[in-house]
């Protein structure tokens, strides 16, 4: 299972970017697309080909999956697929958040050494 | 809002399974994004969306594909005869096809390789002096470098540490020290000639890649070693880069010897060559300054020669009109006149789409007949909601596939044909084979063309096959015909085109072979093998003038003496030589002033009683017109025997014997005309006899001169002729020894390759076009089994049946043939007027009964049967079998 994981890292960004928006729960592709701009403060756009394109390659690799469970009626747009993250999806995307910290505690080290 | 239409026409075109899945989302999202981005950044905020796109789309066809060539593999598998046929059509095809593109690509477009001046040099199309090629180049403004070149130029190699192994024949240059300057080459190892090469007395040579390899074995320590050329020292100073086998020669060189060495080595040069205005021995090889065009060179070098020529007392009075220089880019293998080579290429390119043409309609047409066959599968999948563009794309991936395996089998074919010609063991003596090496070019050639063929011939099946009424097919099947019995239907149209390009394609084919099959059979009125030519050059073995005119003078005596040879001559060069161009020789008759030209050959005493040949009209040379003519002074006219041809052309019907000609330099008299010979390559020109003067013996011509004998056998009289030499001096080396045959074998060894490319691609047209006319027809049975079930269980006879079906046929056929015919006509006729060698050719070939009859009613005859066979196995089922058929 380690080994199936280890496969799919490192992410790419715009993988990323959409296993970790789906992180909170369902979402749509327009959502996903939001999401990302504001948590990256409008650095990062996922543009439509490229964001359905991603999710259909998440999609193959069954990393995410189709949710059949819609968000509160009030908020839910009928015409729109929701995803959400699959267990395997979880798995992988902590692990890259893991490789990423990793990286992050060994720049800091780094710095630390430069400055004292 | 245009940005928006545009985005939606973008989204459209993704792949249709993308669409069902994301596309009403990525429209959704374009719009809403669109309209908030145009808010806040304005147009040019949203050029990324395009963007994003466009860069997707293709990455998305790629991914659908993927999918695609395995499902295709699957579907090839388990219908192993069509993709057998396929792929060795597409074999056959590409291979063939890769093999004239090499060929053609290395002789006619690739540059020379190492040279890195090679796009700017240029030839003018005639020899020139010494003299014009220094004032040449001086035109500082014209020509970067000007370089004198002889070629080829055969060698007598000895290779030092080898002494006492026998001399090797070396085709090579002799060339002027900034030759490799000129070409913009740089030496392999060592260094190449430079203008400090002037020293008199050293004698540096570069060789070619090729003769390091095969005669040195590749030796490391190659530079610096001393070989003997002409029996004179040389010391090799630098390799040439790989490939490289001289400019301006087809010929390949192996050996280059700058005009600084002394005759003694090199008798091309003896005689002050360098210092005469006059001696036309050279091609100039020049390089264009950065800027000029090689039209502006030819004028401004027109204007040059023009000029120059003026100051010349000794220079032929001036026409009117006409161009002095006519230059040629010389930066590739073979030099063709700028006009001619759009003509060269595209009959190249005719030949090639022609094979091609023929492996894809095969293709074709058994891709039509399949979709016939799948359309019950075909409209299953669209009745589920398949779309047509992606069923279409399904039968391309199979094409390609197919075409791709068949591309890596006609590259496999092609190498395969290369590496045969590569390995023909060439007689003797013969130059090397000319280096024409597949290279990265030539493979990517064979993908592309795979890929292109691939697409080409399965787009329209696959959009024919899909066109289809889904109620009707379901309920059909496979026996549906298609839509009415159309007469211009895809499938009728490619039978017809199909026999129309076979039989243009073997016609062509058949011109070429039939007119170098000509050149082959060569009538003599002697055995062949009894005469045995041999070549000696006395100057060569470094006699003085005088030592070597009283050589030639007491040869004859030698061997009239000798008993093993019964007739014997000299000759400047071998019976029966290749064409020269009988255009270089104009010859005006006195009386009538009548001009022609005729091509030239020397031979002496005896010559035409040597070989046989009866004289028609006055006499032969004789020894006293040795010496008639060579005080050159002019005062006395030279004694010539013509030809029939020529003299027919020059005399009309009259006798020739005793009239006077005259060239822009001597006086002739015509003392004998004799039959029109025909030379090696089956040409007959126009000629004119010029006696062997005592000049040719001080200085002979390249080859030496050459002794022709007959004998009991050829064995004999090389005895006899060997013991006269050897009486008269031990130590003259007699070069070039062989029977007529082995001469004329040597002499056509290119010939025979020629004729077997074309041979071969005939075949293969004959072999495809069977293939692909059994495949089509019968499909088009097998699609009427069901009618001809009917129309037997009704009482058809059977004869009437399969008359309905040939008739049918026929008709195509016959359609086929007209146009096949006009095709190639026009293909031979077009090439013809404007290449000479192959108007002579196609001359022959385009008259041949046997060939304007056998052709079409073989393809004929094939398609019959083709046609025949199934309907006659249609015939043979069982009515009722027929009708229950689904």
């Amino acid at each position: 299972m380690t080994n199936r994981i280890e496969s799919y890292l490192p992410l790419k960004p715009q993988s990323f970017h959409i296993l970790l928006s789906l992180a909170a729960g369902e979402q749509h592709g327009y959502g996903i697309m939001q999401d990302v701009l504001e948590r990256t403060t409008g650095k990062v756009r996922l543009w439509p080909a490229t964001l359905y394109g991603t999710i259909r390659r998440l999609m193959e690799a069954e990393l995410i999956e189709e949710s059949p469970r819609r968000p509160a009626p009030e908020l839910d747009d009928a015409r729109r697929r929701y995803y959400r993250l699959t267990p395997l999806g979880r798995r992988v995307l902590d692990a890259e958040c893991a490789r990423l910290q990793a990286l992050v505690d060994a720049i800091h080290t780094k710095r630390r050494m430069v400055t004292e | 809002m245009t940005i928006a239409r545009l985005y939606r026409s973008l989204a459209e075109a993704f792949p249709h399974e993308f669409k069902l899945a994301y596309g009403d989302d990525m429209l959704r999202d374009g719009e809403a994004s669109i309209a908030r981005i145009a808010q806040r950044r304005g147009f040019a905020g949203l050029l990324p969306l395009l963007a994003d796109l466009v860069l997707r789309l293709p990455i998305e066809y790629l991914n659908e594909m993927r999918h695609d060539i395995p499902y295709a593999f699957r579907t090839l598998v388990k219908s192993p005869g069509y993709a057998a046929v396929g792929v060795v059509s597409m074999g056959l095809g590409i291979g063939l096809t890769t093999n004239l593109y090499s060929t053609a690509w290395s002789l006619l477009t690739r540059q020379l390789p190492g040279a890195q001046h090679a796009s700017r040099l240029v030839t003018p199309e005639k020899p020139v002096s010494w003299y014009y090629i220094q004032q040449y180049r001086a035109e500082k403004n014209l020509f970067t470098g000007v370089a004198a070149v002889q070629t080829p130029v055969q060698f007598k190699v000895e290779l030092d540490g080898a002494r006492g192994t026998k001399p090797q024949r070396v085709f090579g240059q002799i060339v002027s020290p900034d030759y490799f300057s000129v070409l913009g080459m740089a030496p392999e190892r060592g260094r190449m000639l430079s203008a400090d090469d002037q020293k008199p007395g050293e004698a540096p040579v570069v060789i070619s890649n090729r003769f390091w390899r095969s005669r040195l074995h590749a030796d490391p320590d190659a530079i610096g070693q001393t070989i003997q050329i002409n029996g004179q020292n040389a010391t090799i100073i630098g390799i040439a880069p790989p490939r490289f086998d001289g400019a301006l020669s087809t010929t390949p060189a192996e050996i280059f010897v700058p005009t600084t060495v002394a005759p003694a080595m090199v008798p091309e040069l003896g005689n002050n060559v360098l210092l005469q205005r006059n001696a036309k021995a050279f091609a100039a090889l020049m390089c264009l300054a950065p800027g000029v065009t090689i039209d502006q060179a030819e004028a401004a070098l027109d204007g040059i020669t023009r000029r120059l020529d003026k100051l010349d007392p000794m220079a032929p009075p001036e026409t009117a009109g006409g161009k002095r220089v006519s230059l040629l880019a010389a930066g590739t293998r073979a030099l063709i006149p700028r006009k001619v080579k759009p003509a060269i290429l595209g009959f190249y390119f005719v030949l090639m789409a022609a094979v091609m043409a023929i492996a894809c309609l095969n293709l074709a047409t058994m891709l039509l007949a399949r979709g016939a066959n799948r359309r019950r599968e075909l409209a299953i999948r669209l009745g589920v909601g398949a779309s047509r563009f992606r069923l279409v794309r399904q039968m391309v991936s199979e094409g390609i596939l197919l075409s791709l395996v068949g591309g890596a089998a006609g590259f496999a074919l092609a190498y395969a044909l290369w590496a045969l010609y590569a390995h023909t063991q060439l007689p003797a003596g013969a130059p090397p084979n000319p280096d024409n090496s597949l290279d990265w070019h030539v493979v990517a050639f064979a993908f592309v063309l795979a890929l292109l063929s691939g697409i080409g011939f399965s787009v329209l099946p696959a959009f024919s096959a899909t066109k289809t009424d889904i109620a009707t097919a379901l309920k059909e099947g496979a026996a549906l015909r298609l839509s009415g019995h159309r007469r211009f239907g895809l499938r009728n149209l490619a039978m017809g085109a199909q026999v129309a390009g076979s039989l243009m394609l073997l016609l062509v084919t058949g011109f070429l072979v039939l007119g170098f099959m000509r050149g082959q059979s060569l009538h003599t009125n002697f055995n062949q093998k009894t005469m045995v030519l041999l070549a000696v050059d006395p100057v060569r073995d470094g006699y003085t003038a005088e030592k070597a005119r009283s050589f030639f003078e007491q040869l004859p005596e030698r061997l009239r003496q000798s008993t093993e040879v019964r007739s014997f001559a000299l000759a400047a060069q071998p019976p029966f030589p290749s064409t020269e161009d009988e255009d270089d020789h104009q010859l005006t008759a006195e009386a009538s002033h009548i001009q022609s030209g005729a091509a030239r050959q020397k031979v002496g005493a005896g010559y035409f009683a040597a070989i046989s040949e009866p004289m028609l009209a006055g006499r032969e040379f004789q020894q006293r017109d040795e010496r008639i003519a060579t005080d050159g002074s002019g005062m006395a006219a030279i004694p010539v025997i013509l030809n029939e041809k020529a003299a027919r052309a020059l005399f009309g019907g009259g006798g020739a014997v005793g009239k006077r000609l005259r060239d822009d330099q001597h006086e002739y008299e015509v003392i004998g005309v004799v039959p029109t010979l025909k030379d090696a390559m089956g040409m007959t020109e126009a000629y004119a006899y010029l006696p062997l003067t005592q000049r040719d013996f001080v200085q002979p011509p390249p080859g030496g001169i050459t002794i022709i004998a007959r004998g009991h056998s050829a064995a004999d009289a090389l005895v006899g002729v060997r013991a006269a030499l050897t009486a008269m001096d031990p130590n003259l080396t007699v070069f070039n020894v062989e029977t007529l045959s082995e001469y004329l074998e040597l002499t056509r060894a290119h010939l025979r390759t020629a004729l077997r490319i074309y041979g071969g691609i005939g075949l293969f047209g004959l072999i495809l076009s069977a293939v692909g006319l059994a495949g089509i027809t019968g499909y088009a049975v097998a699609q009427r089994t069901k009618e001809i079930g009917i129309r037997m269980a009704l009482g058809a006879p059977k004869n009437q049946v399969l008359g309905l079906v040939l008739r049918e046929g026929l008709a195509l056929i016959a359609a086929g043939t007209v146009i096949g015919f006009l095709g190639a006509f026009t293909v031979a006729k077009m090439v013809s007027a404007i290449t000479k060698e192959f108007a002579d050719v196609f001359q022959i070939g385009t008259n041949d009964p046997r060939l304007l009859l056998g052709a079409p009613l073989l393809l004929a005859g094939l398609a019959l049967l083709a046609c025949y066979i199934p309907a006659l196995r249609a015939t043979k089922i069982d009515p009722l079998a027929a009708l229950r058929q689904d």
